[in-house]
C-alpha cells in the first residue's frame, strides 16, 4: 500500500544542516503493523511526520495506494490526510476545551459527515473503546490511559486506512501502555494498517515488522515471527 | 463545525475568566467612554445646524477699533440702523431680521407668572429658522405688534397644555399679548434660544426710542439668510463698500461683516477681525481624547487576544492534523474575536445608556441617545470590524500558517513579531496615559489658578436680583426696608450685574486727551449710592457716592485701569465728558474681575444715574444666616413688587459660571483621563497575568534552584517597567509642548512646574508597578511543585 523511495529530509539552521532522512526506502503492505525504532535523533519521528503529510521532504517519492503524495498541494494533502489517516500522539493532543465526545466527533466534522451519522459513529467507537461513561468529560478529567484511548478513538472514527502512532505509550505507565498496545493490535487484526514509532522493544514486539533507523538510514529490518505466525 | 468552534471559543473564554473579563470590560469601557465623548462632540458640532437654511444663514459681526485703527474686538452686537441699510443695499440677502439679545422677562397667564427667556425679532426670524409650528401660521404669527409665539414647554408651563392659540398672556405685567403660534422646543444646542418670541413692532412700542435708527447702540443682533448661490465673499465685499460709503469710513478695515451662524459657536474667537478658532480647539481635544481611549482599549484587546492565541497553537496543530483547512481556522479565529468585540460593544452601549444622564448632569447639558445617528452606528460598526479583525487577524493568519508539526512541538511559543508589536503597543498606550495625566494635572492647576486669582470684590454673602416692576420706582423704599430688617448690611442699584458688564462705549474725553484716544473703548456701569461698599471694592483714593454731596449726581468713579489708560497723574477732581454730559472723578477703585477671569478688562467708568437700573445687589449679614437673610429679602420684595417672582443669585455662583467651559474641560479630562489610566492598567494586568502563566514552569524550576520571590518578581516586571519608562520619556516632551500651547490661550495662566512632570511619571510607574507586583507576587509565591507537575 505504501511505497517510499529515496526519501530525503534536511533540517537547516543558520550554522548547521542536519540530515534527518537520508535516502529512505520503505514498503508497507495493507494490514501490516510496522514499528520504527532507533536512537533519539535518528529521524524516526520525521519519517512518521512525512508519512502523515505533516512535513515535506526535500526529495524522493511517497506513493500511497498508487498515488504519488509528494506532488499534492497543501489543500490536497489536507484532504488526503483527513480521509485516509489517523494520528495517535505521545502527548495525546486532545483539545482541552472539547469533551470526549466532541473531540472524537471533530474529524468527522472536517470530513463533512452528517450530524446523525456522526453521532452513530462516535457512539459506536466510544462503546468499542470502553469509555461510554466518560463521553461528557473533558480531557483533564481523565487518566493518561483513558486520554490515549480517546485519542485512539479519534484516530479511528473516520475509519482510516493508515494509523500513524508516535510513541503512543510514552506518557503511560506499563499497565496503561499495554492496554493501548492491545487496542492497536485489535485494530490491526481488524484490518487497519499501523505505523508506529517507539523506543520500547516491548511495544515493538506487538508489531509484525520492526525497522531500525540510524542517522536517517534504515539499518536493519526484522520480521517479528511470533506475531506474524500468530497472524497466520 | 460552527457550533463546535463556538463551543471552543466560549469554553476558552470561560476557562480564562479573568482574562476574558478584562478583555471585554476593557474594550466596553473604552468604547463607552469614546461614544460618550463623541455624542458630546456631535452635540457641540451640530450647534445651530438644525434649520434648513443653516448653511446660508449669517450673523453680522462688528469690528470695534481702538485708537490706532486696529481691531480691538469683534462681536455680534449691531445697531438698529444697520439692518435697513443692508436690506436696501444688498439684493443677495433673502431674509434679514434684527433681534434683541434675549432677556429674562415676566410672562403670565393670569396669576400664573414666570420669568422666561423672551426675545424680540423681525418676522423674517421665523423664515430663517423654520421652527416647527404646532399651531399658528409662521407667515402671520408676527404681523400684529401685540402677539407672541410660545415654545411648547412655555405653553405647558403657563397653561398646562400646548393648545393655546389666541389665548392671552401678560408681558412684564404691562401688556397683554395674543398667542399667535406655538412651536416645538428649540434644540438645546441653538444659540438663538428663547422661551417666547415677540415681534419687533412690539419692541418699538415698549421702547419707542428704537424707531429712530441709530449707529451708537450695539445691543441688537442682525441675522441674514443669503439667496441660494450667492457668494458670501462677494456679498461681504459689497457690505464693506456699502457701509463705508454710507458712513464715510475710510481705511482697509471692514467695520461689519457676515459670518456663518453655524460656525459662531465653535469658531467664535476673533483676532483682528478674523476667526482664529475658539471652542473648536476643545472639540478637537475631545476627539483626540475619544480616539486615544478607544485606541488604548483596542490595543488591550488585541494584546490579550494575540497573547492568548499563542497558547492555542496546539489546538491549531491538532485540528490541522485531523483535517482542518487553513481557511476554516482563519474563519474560526476571526469569528471568535468578532463575537467578543460584538459583546463588548453591546456592553458599551448599555454603559452609555446608563451613564449619559450622569454626564448630562455633570456638564449641565441635555443629550440623549437619539443623538446616535447613522454616522455613529457606522462608526461603531467600523470599530467592531477593526478591533475584531485586528485582534483576530494575528492568530487567524499567523498561527494557521504554521506547519502542524511545529505547532504541536510548541515551537511557536512566542512569535518574536507579536512580542515586538505588543511592546510597541504597550509603549504607545502608556505614552497616551502619561500625556493624559500631565494634561489633567495642568488643566486642574490652571483652573485653580484662575479660581484663586483675587476677584477684587468681596462676593461673600453677596446676592443679586433683577430690578423690575415696582422695584424701579420704589427702590429707595425697598432699600430702607431691607436695611431696617437687620438682615442686610448694604444695598445698591446698578445698570448691570457685577459679573457681566457689556456696556462698551467710546468717545470719552478727559483733560489731555489726544485725538486718536477718542476711540478708546470704555465700559460703564450706572449706579446710585453704596456701590463700593456693597460690592466690597477697594478704594485707592477718593470716596464712594454719598448723599451728603448733592453734586454727586454729576460725579464718576473710575477704575485703576481707567486712570492708567487716561494717563491721569492726579485723577481726583478731573472732569470727564461724553456725549455732552460730564462727570467729575471723585474716587478711584482697584480693578475687579468681570466677564472673563482669564483676561484683563477694559477700563471702567462708574457714573451716577438714578434712572438707569436693572440690577440690585444686596450684601447679606452672613452671621445672621444666609437662608434667613434671603427669606427676609424675598418677603420684602414681594410686599413691594407682588407681580414678580423673586429671583436671587449668589454672585459667587455667577463667577463660577464664568468658568463653565474650562470646568467642563476639567471634568471631562479628569474623568476620561482616569478611565484611560484604568483601562491601561487593566491591560497591563492582563498581560502580566498571561506572561506569568506562560512561565509557570520556568518559575517552578527557578524556585527549585533557589530563586527568591523578589528575584522572580523582578524577572516578570522589569521588561514592563522598561516599556513604561520609554513611554514616559516620549510622552513628557509632547505633553509639555501641547500644554504650553494650551496655556498660551489665557492671558493669566499658571506655569508648568517640574513637579507635575515628576508626579505624573512617578504616579504612572507606581500604578503600573502595583498592578505588576500583585500578579508577579501571586505567581512567585506559588508552590513550585504545582508548577512542575503541570504536564
Amino acid at each position: 500500500m505504501i511505497k517510499i523511495e529515496n526519501l530525503e529530509k534536511v533540517y537547516k539552521t543558520e550554522e548547521i544542516e542536519t540530515t534527518a532522512l537520508n535516502g529512505i526506502n520503505l514498503h508497507v503492505k495493507e494490514g501490516e503493523f510496522v514499528s520504527i525504532m532507533g536512537p533519539s535523533g535518528c529521524g524516526k519521528s520525521t519519517l512518521l511526520n512525512v508519512m502523515g503529510l505533516l512535513d515535506k521532504p526535500e526529495s524522493g517519492s511517497y506513493q500511497f495506494g498508487g498515488t504519488e503524495l509528494l506532488k499534492l498541494n497543501d489543500r490536497e494533502r489536507s484532504n488526503f490526510r483527513k480521509r485516509n489517516m489517523g494520528f495517535v500522539f505521545q502527548n495525546f493532543n486532545l483539545i482541552d476545551e472539547l469533551t470526549v465526545f466532541e473531540n472524537i466527533e471533530l474529524p468527522l466534522i472536517y470530513n463533512k459527515v452528517a450530524a446523525a451519522e456522526r453521532k452513530r459513529l462516535v457512539n459506536e467507537i466510544i462503546e468499542r473503546m470502553n469509555i461510554v461513561n466518560r463521553s461528557g468529560h473533558f480531557p483533564q478529567q481523565l487518566s493518561g490511559g483513558q486520554q490515549q484511548r480517546v485519542a485512539v478513538a479519534r484516530a479511528l472514527v473516520t475509519k482510516p486506512r493508515l494509523v500513524l502512532a508516535d510513541e503512543p505509550t510514552g506518557n503511560l505507565d506499563s499497565s496503561h501502555g499495554n492496554e493501548v498496545m492491545e487496542l492497536l493490535c485489535e485494530l490491526n487484526e481488524a484490518g487497519t494498517t499501523i505505523v508506529m514509532v517507539t523506543h520500547s522493544s516491548h511495544d515493538a514486539s506487538f508489531s509484525n515488522r520492526i525497522i531500525n533507523l540510524k542517522d536517517g538510514h534504515v539499518i536493519s529490518e526484522k520480521i517479528n515471527k511470533g506475531r506474524t505466525e500468530e497472524l497466520i | 463545525m460552527f457550533r463546535l468552534n463556538l463551543k471552543i471559543a466560549l469554553r476558552n473564554l470561560w476557562k480564562n475568566k479573568v482574562a476574558s473579563l478584562i478583555n471585554m470590560t476593557g474594550l466596553a469601557i473604552g468604547l463607552a467612554a469614546c461614544l460618550m465623548l463623541l455624542v458630546y462632540v456631535l452635540y457641540e458640532w451640530n450647534f445651530d445646524k438644525h434649520s434648513k437654511n443653516a448653511g446660508s444663514t449669517y450673523v453680522t459681526l462688528t469690528n470695534i477699533r481702538d485708537d490706532s485703527g486696529k481691531v480691538m474686538f469683534t462681536f455680534d452686537g449691531t445697531t438698529t440702523a444697520l439692518g435697513p441699510l443692508i436690506k436696501a443695499g444688498i439684493p443677495e440677502v433673502k431674509y434679514l431680521c434684527r433681534t434683541s439679545y434675549g432677556s429674562n422677562s415676566l410672562i403670565a397667564n393670569k396669576a400664573n407668572s414666570f420669568k422666561k427667556q423672551g426675545r424680540f425679532a423681525e418676522p423674517d426670524f421665523l423664515k430663517i429658522f423654520d421652527f416647527q409650528f404646532i399651531s399658528g401660521d409662521p407667515r402671520t404669527a408676527m404681523k400684529q405688534p401685540k402677539s407672541v409665539v410660545l415654545t411648547e414647554s412655555t405653553a405647558r408651563v403657563l397653561f398646562g397644555t400646548a393648545d393655546v392659540l389666541n389665548k392671552t398672556v401678560r408681558y412684564q405685567d404691562r401688556e397683554d399679548l395674543s398667542v399667535t403660534g406655538v412651536i416645538r422646543d428649540l434644540p438645546d444646542n441653538s444659540s438663538n434660544k428663547f422661551d417666547f418670541l415677540m415681534p419687533w413692532s412690539f419692541y418699538e412700542l415698549v421702547d419707542p426710542g428704537l424707531k429712530n435708527l441709530n449707529w451708537d447702540n450695539y445691543s441688537f443682533i442682525t441675522l441674514v439668510t443669503l439667496h441660494p448661490g450667492a457668494d458670501p465673499a462677494a456679498v461681504n465685499k459689497k457690505l464693506d463698500v456699502l457701509i463705508k460709503k454710507n458712513r464715510n469710513i475710510t481705511g482697509p478695515l471692514q467695520p461689519y461683516f457676515f459670518f456663518p451662524l453655524s460656525k459662531m459657536h465653535l469658531y467664535g474667537k476673533f483676532e483682528e477681525g478674523k476667526s482664529v478658532g475658539g471652542a473648536i480647539a476643545q472639540i478637537w481635544l475631545y476627539i483626540a481624547l475619544a480616539g486615544g481611549i478607544l485606541l488604548i482599549a483596542c490595543v488591550n484587546f488585541m494584546n490579550m487576544a494575540t497573547a492568548r492565541s499563542e497558547k492555542r497553537a496546539r489546538e491549531v496543530g491538532i485540528k490541522k492534523t485531523i483535517g482542518a483547512t487553513r481557511s476554516s481556522l482563519i474563519l474560526q479565529f476571526l469569528l471568535e474575536s468578532l463575537i467578543l468585540a460584538f459583546v463588548s460593544i453591546l456592553l458599551a452601549i448599555a454603559l452609555v445608556e446608563a451613564f449619559l444622564p450622569a454626564m448630562n448632569n455633570l456638564l449641565g447639558i441635555r443629550i440623549d441617545i437619539t443623538y446616535f445617528n447613522g454616522y455613529i452606528w457606522l462608526g461603531i460598526l467600523a470599530v467592531l470590524l477593526f478591533t475584531g479583525l485586528a485582534a483576530g487577524g494575528y492568530p487567524a493568519f499567523y498561527l494557521s500558517s504554521f506547519n502542524p508539526v511545529q505547532t504541536l512541538k510548541r515551537k511557536v511559543g512566542r512569535g518574536s513579531f507579536s512580542v515586538r508589536l505588543r511592546q510597541i503597543l504597550i509603549v504607545g498606550q502608556f505614552c497616551f496615559t502619561v500625556l493624559l495625566i500631565i494634561s489633567t494635572l495642568i488643566i486642574y492647576r490652571q483652573l485653580q489658578y484662575i479660581k484663586n486669582r483675587p476677584l477684587g470684590a468681596d462676593t461673600n454673602a453677596l446676592v443679586e436680583m433683577p430690578q423690575e416692576g415696582q422695584l424701579y420706582d420704589k427702590f429707595e423704599l425697598f432699600k430702607t426696608n431691607l436695611l431696617n430688617s437687620g438682615a442686610v448690611s448694604s444695598v445698591c442699584q446698578t445698570s448691570v450685574s457685577l459679573v457681566h458688564h457689556s456696556s462698551n462705549f467710546n468717545g470719552l474725553e478727559w483733560p489731555g486727551i489726544t485725538p486718536q484716544e477718542r476711540s478708546i473703548l470704555f465700559n460703564q456701569v450706572a449706579t446710585t449710592y453704596d456701590f463700593i461698599q456693597t460690592n466690597g471694592l477697594k478704594l485707592i483714593m477718593g470716596r464712594d457716592f454719598s448723599k451728603q454731596y448733592a453734586s454727586d449726581s454729576a460725579a464718576v468713579l473710575v477704575s485703576a485701569a481707567a486712570v492708567k489708560t487716561m494717563k491721569l497723574k492726579d485723577p481726583l477732581g478731573k472732569v470727564l465728558k461724553v456725549g455732552g454730559q460730564q462727570g467729575t472723578i471723585i474716587g478711584v477703585f482697584q480693578d475687579y474681575v468681570w466677564d472673563s477671569p482669564y483676561k484683563s478688562n477694559t477700563p471702567l467708568i462708574v457714573n451716577f444715574n438714578k434712572g438707569y437700573g436693572g440690577n440690585i445687589t444686596i450684601k447679606l449679614k452672613a452671621d445672621r444666616g444666609l437662608k434667613e437673610g434671603m427669606e427676609t429679602v424675598r418677603r420684602i420684595a414681594r410686599q413691594i413688587n407682588p407681580a414678580y417672582p423673586v429671583e436671587m443669585n449668589f454672585v459667587d455662583n455667577a463667577y463660577e459660571e464664568m468658568m463653565q467651559k474650562e470646568r467642563k474641560l476639567g471634568i471631562l479630562s479628569n474623568l476620561f483621563g482616569g478611565l484611560a489610566i484604568f483601562i491601561s492598567c487593566l491591560g497591563l494586568y492582563g498581560l502580566v497575568a498571561y506572561s506569568a502563566e506562560q512561565r509557570t514552569r520556568e518559575f517552578g524550576v527557578r524556585k527549585v534552584l533557589g530563586a527568591s520571590v523578589l528575584n522572580l518578581m523582578q524577572l516578570l516586571s522589569v521588561s514592563f517597567i522598561k516599556m513604561i519608562a520609554i513611554a514616559i520619556m516620549i510622552a513628557v516632551p509632547v505633553a509639555l509642548y501641547l500644554m504650553n500651547t494650551w496655556l498660551q490661550n489665557f492671558e493669566y495662566h499658571t506655569g508648568i512646574s517640574w513637579w507635575i512632570i515628576a508626579l505624573a511619571s512617578a504616579g504612572t510607574l507606581v500604578i503600573a508597578m502595583l498592578t505588576l507586583s500583585f500578579q508577579a507576587y501571586k505567581s512567585a509565591v506559588a508552590n513550585p511543585a504545582d508548577a512542575l507537575k503541570y504536564e
